[in-house]
């Protein structure tokens, strides 16, 4: 008999393994606290997951957030409204356009001039925040796909993704830090070519779409990883305050665009497409679904959009021009005090609700009349989505790991603020 | 938001709201701290307007208001799911003294299990304890982490090294 | 004591509001929070009703009436946003816009201009004109502390005005008439009176400067703390504006019953001593040595002085600070106090406002030192011979040269904000945080206990005297049961009786002014 070594596992000695008839059948399994750690191939967005496993189960999970932490909202304490934009570019950062529309309708409710905004501008805020939704589900998609090692679906998806930043960049000058929102409207008109241009977008990322799909949609490997698993229920995800894809995926029809219609939603055509097992498919095919209904919203805005001024005619809110800045003292006096005090937002409390790339983006402000915000909170919708996480991997194999947190997309710029 | 979620809070919540106000198309009510939770469960399950989604929970700090008026105010956000109504909920907290008592308010994760992660941010950013979390530690700040930064009194070019130290050694 | 006031009823924006007889109707809006544009009134100086900044409309007169100048009246009806009023504010600014220069990135004023913060909420329009604007001298030097910019005078007149009520000369006038009136100094004469600098304050525009504070920081960046002026016995309240770790400049508060809106120029220039000859470090025996080795020196210094132990208080330290050092020296076997000031100036004393009493703080000294030793045992700094002395404390050591040898003679633990002869003659000399730079009280002539709040971070190790006697106390095993200075007023409220008026206050928040509304 050859000699067999001693070895160590958990905390049983493996003394004689041969002679054991029992042996063969199972690994010990005690359980052991493995760190997914903060930076993690597998993990998109820095997040910290203490697993106890055994073997290959997870058994607890505590989900540990907070490694993108800018303090967003003491920042904002201190800053004009109009210097939080840039703030909220860095909310949700793969999908800008949408966490600045949801800030300036905030302001603009508190204002209370959210219909004197004029209609140019609020079609220009729809184009540019459905097409930040669009590259926010395509990244989604294509990360979780890639993550199961569809990688050629990575580099289709972000193709798709570099034409609408192309588009964006050429709007606002940034490919993802926009802030291109202003509070009254937009900061400068589209260039004269974007119409066409986006519109000759529409059948490539259809075609993207329909490549994605062939691809996984009836793809064995992909199918058993992402059916069945990340399964919630309506009731948990109401109970947990989920919004969003990921509470579409159980079945709920709750979109804020639909429910509470905001900008100019309530003249557009579209659907809601809801899931019905509430698993991490389920928010995969969501997701693909809500980037058609995305193009339709936008063709549809790209109809109805007219010639118009881009921004509300309010000298206490909108910067004079240039010109009247440079040769007139009043032109002076208004850029100084809007600049140096901010705009002035009488005091009081307003939460406004806008649908951001991951659920309701909500933003409660708490203004004193100065021109700054007293007190800016954002609600965060991937910050209650990862919330469940720690319930969704308990009990479920380690594997489930990777497509479960991947489908919630969590953004650590929006998690954490 | 709706002037119908007010008067229905109004209809069953009774004296226990001290005030409330409608602005911007908001509808807030305040309601006496000790009864949150009594509060929340009500409007939680009520069969005409069940406000059984926490939308949001978070804290304001009002240092620099008036010594008779509380400084903190926890305030809840609920939607109902059936009707789309909104309404905001708003509880007093007070700071007696300058230097640090701790405000304690009861919890609502048994309510609404999304409120496990809200509190523990606001006990993190804010210093206010809710009583009943069964783990109630800092989410968004490092453990070592001193003080509470959104308070108004923290103040924000304050520079703390992170110092690898036993957290619970203040 | 006083008769009752007489009260009018009036009614403003349709509010009921009931100020007492005499009382102008801007200040009776005022009291509900209705806020009327002016640029010509302040509620220090006479009204002249010049700028026509604040005409409202009253029910039955049949044109606007301007509120600054007219009191209240039974019944009178006022209307303060009304189409003709609004029209009226929007087109005086606009006409007094006409001619300003385009000036704000290069303006003093800017971020704390009264004539921005007008504009910006009662006239949003925009220029109308497209003619050169009127030119008039831009850097004319009107005395040793004032440059004037006349382009941007509006010429409101509360300049003159400082000038004759306040300080009680007439240096400046208004030269010319139409759009070429300036600003001119009266024949023969400069603007060099102590409270020039008043003038810069009321200056509703940058048209008036200060020499001392041109270009210097933009106001926006100043962080203002609520202090008292230390430069004489007057005490005025002032808040010191600071930024980037240092004094920007003093500004006064408003204060009825020590310096109502004003301060002499000699008080807003205390600020620079604060730079200058500074202890940040301790040293004994002259060389510097860790605050940890000085205490320790002093503190055997005094076990050995036994009863030759002394000490000197000082009339320019806070309350707190003499008293921790009062108690610990009699506490360790002093007997005998010295009170040490700076040297009296009359010159300087005016009935305006100056003192010649050039410290902050004597009457509090004073009732401190006796207090604590007995006022038999209380002497002048002057009066030090030494004899039977070993060791004296020394506070602040502001003596004149003689003392200074006199004092020499024994050895000396010197606590002080600056060095100087003491300092080089001390054996142990500790570093005293500076005025700006701790929180105490100060007792002016008055006798009103005022608070001074720290604005910065004490240089190197320095800090407050209270703070140092605690140290030494723990070194010398001696009970010490003031925690901080607040205990120490505390005790002084209860145990003495100029004390027992005297009010801690609640602790603040830093106020950064781009938080604060424009001043003015």
């Amino acid at each position: 008999m050859r000699e067999r070594k001693k070895m160590v596992l958990g905390v049983k000695d493996l003394i004689d393994y041969a002679d054991d008839p029992e042996a063969d059948d199972e690994l010990p399994t005690e359980p052991m606290k493995v760190n997914m750690g903060p930076s993690h191939p597998a993990t998109h967005g820095t997040v910290r997951i203490v697993l106890t496993v055994e073997g290959e189960t997870v058994r607890d999970a505590d989900v540990q957030v907070g490694y993108l932490h800018r303090c967003f909202e003491k920042e904002s304490e201190y800053a004009t409204y109009t210097q939080v934009f840039p703030y909220t570019d860095r909310l949700n950062y793969v999908s800008p356009m949408l966490n600045n529309v949801g800030y300036a309708l905030c302001v603009e409710k508190a204002l209370g001039i959210v219909d004197k905004v004029p209609e140019r501008a609020q079609y220009i805020r729809t184009i540019v925040g459905e097409m930040s939704r669009i590259a926010d589900h395509m990244t989604c998609c294509a990360a979780g796909a890639m993550e199961l090692g569809a990688m050629t679906i990575f580099f289709w998806a972000v193709k798709g993704r570099e034409w609408i930043w192309e588009l964006l960049e050429e709007i606002s000058g940034a490919r993802l830090t926009h802030s291109y929102v202003r509070i009254g409207g937009v900061s400068y008109d589209l260039p004269p070519s974007l119409p066409e241009r986006l519109r000759a977008l529409f059948p490539k990322i259809e075609a993207i779409l329909k490549d994605l799909t062939d691809a996984t949609l009836e793809n064995k490997i992909f199918r058993d990883r992402m059916d069945g698993t990340g399964v919630i229920s309506q009731a948990d995800a109401v109970s947990y305050g989920w919004t969003g894809p990921t509470l579409r995926s159980t079945g709920i029809a709750y979109d804020v665009r639909a429910a509470h219609p905001y900008l100019l939603y309530d003249r557009f055509d579209f659907e809601i497409p809801v899931g019905s097992k509430g698993d991490n498919f389920d928010r995969y095919i969501v997701r693909i679904d809500e980037i058609r209904q995305s193009i339709r919203i936008l063709k549809q805005a790209l109809d109805q959009i007219a010639p118009g001024p881009v921004v509300i005619d309010d000298p206490r809110i909108v910067l004079p021009p240039k010109q009247a800045v440079y040769n007139t003292i009043e032109g002076m006096i208004g850029h100084f005090k809007l600049i140096v005090d901010g705009i002035k937002v009488p005091a009081g409390e307003v939460y406004s609700h806008t649908e951001g790339g991951n659920g309701e983006l909500g933003f409660y402000l708490v203004s004193d009349g100065t021109g700054r915000p007293y007190r800016l909170r954002v609600r965060p919708p991937c910050f209650a989505i990862v919330s469940a996480l720690g319930q969704l991997i308990k009990d479920a194999p380690l594997a489930d790991i990777v497509p479960t947190f991947d489908m919630m997309n969590m953004i650590g710029g929006e998690c954490d603020r | 938001m709706s002037q119908k979620a007010l008067d229905r809070a109004k209809q069953i919540l009774g004296a226990i709201i001290t005030s409330s106000h409608a602005h911007a198309g908001d509808e807030t009510v305040v309601v006496e701290t000790a009864k949150i939770h009594q509060v929340l469960k009500t409007l939680r399950d009520d069969g005409e307007i069940p406000f059984d989604f926490l939308v949001d929970l978070t804290a304001v700090d009002y240092l620099g208001r008036p010594q008779d008026q509380a400084r903190y105010e926890v305030v809840y956000h609920l939607r109902s799911m059936k009707t789309g109504c909104r309404l905001r909920v708003k509880a007093l907290l007070e700071d007696p003294d300058d230097a640090g008592t701790i405000p304690v308010i009861s919890t609502v994760t048994d309510l609404w299990k999304g409120a496990d992660w809200f509190e523990r941010e606001v006990w993190d950013l804010y210093g206010i304890k809710f009583e009943g979390h069964k783990d109630l530690r800092r989410i968004l700040m490092y453990e070592e982490f001193i003080g509470h930064p959104l308070r108004k009194d923290y103040p924000k070019e304050k520079r703390q090294p992170l110092i690898r130290r036993d957290p619970n050694d203040v | 004591m006083s008769e009752p006031v007489k009260t009018v009823a009036l009614k403003i924006d349709g509010q009921a509001v009931s100020v007492p007889a005499g009382t102008n109707v801007l200040e009776a809006a005022k009291t509900i929070g209705v806020d009327i544009s002016y640029f010509c009134y302040h509620p220090g100086l006479s009204s002249p009703a010049v700028c026509r900044q604040c005409l409202v409309e009253v029910k039955g007169s049949p044109k606007l009436v301007p509120s600054c100048y007219t009191p209240v009246a039974e019944n009178m009806e006022v209307f303060t946003t009304s189409e003709k009023t609004l029209v009226a504010r929007q087109q005086m600014l606009e006409f007094t816009l006409v001619n300003h220069p385009v000036d704000c990135p290069i303006c003093d004023k800017a971020g704390e201009c009264n004539l921005q913060r007008q504009y910006q909420s009662w006239d949003s329009e925009p220029s109308r004109i497209d003619e050169d604007k009127v030119h008039k001298p831009k850097m004319v030097d009107l005395g040793p502390t004032i440059v004037l910019d006349s382009e941007r005078c509006i010429l409101c007149t509360r300049c003159i005005r400082v000038c004759d009520e306040v300080a009680g000369e007439h240096q400046l006038e208004m030269a010319w008439r139409g759009d070429r009136e300036q600003l001119t100094t009266a024949p023969g004469h400069v603007l060099d009176n102590p409270y020039s600098l008043n003038t810069v304050d009321v200056c509703p525009v940058g048209a008036l400067t200060a020499k001392d504070f041109r270009f210097q920081m933009r106001v926006w960046e100043l962080y203002t703390t609520d202090g008292i002026c230390t430069g004489c016995a007057t005490g005025c309240n002032v808040e010191i504006q600071h930024a980037q770790g240092r004094v920007q400049r003093l500004v006064p508060r408003e204060n009825e019953a020590v310096n109502k809106f004003w301060m002499c120029d000699d008080g807003r220039l205390t600020y620079h001593e604060l730079a200058k000859n500074r202890l940040g470090g301790a040293r004994v025996s002259g060389a510097p040595k860790s605050i940890e080795l000085a205490i320790a020196e002093a503190a055997s210094l005094i076990k050995s002085a036994g009863p030759g132990l002394t000490v000197i208080l000082d009339a320019q330290s806070t309350n707190e600070d003499n008293y921790a050092i009062a108690k610990l020296a009699h506490k360790l076997g002093a007997t005998t106090a010295y009170l040490s000031r700076r040297a009296p100036d009359p010159s300087k004393a005016d009935k305006i406002l100056r003192d010649a009493d050039q410290n902050p703080n004597s009457k509090g000294a004073r009732a401190i030192a006796e207090a604590v030793f007995g006022s038999a045992n209380v002497k002048p700094v002057d009066d030090f011979d030494g004899a039977g002395l070993l060791v004296a404390i020394v506070l602040g050591g502001h003596v004149s040269a003689e003392t200074a040898e006199r004092i020499g003679k024994v050895k000396t633990i010197f606590i002080s904000p600056f060095g100087g002869v003491l300092a080089d003659a001390a054996t142990v000399v500790l570093p005293q945080a500076a005025w700006a730079e701790l929180n105490g009280t100060y007792t002016n002539r008055q006798g009103l206990v005022q608070r001074s709040r720290a604005a910065l971070e004490p240089p190197g190790v320095a800090r407050p005297a209270h703070e140092l006697a605690a140290l030494l106390a723990k070194k010398l095993n001696t009970t010490w049961e003031y925690a901080t200075w607040k205990s120490l007023l505390k005790e002084l409220k209860d145990t003495v009786p100029a004390f027992a008026a005297a009010e801690a206050g609640r602790e603040r928040p830093l106020v950064q002014l781009r938080f604060a509304h424009s001043r003015g």
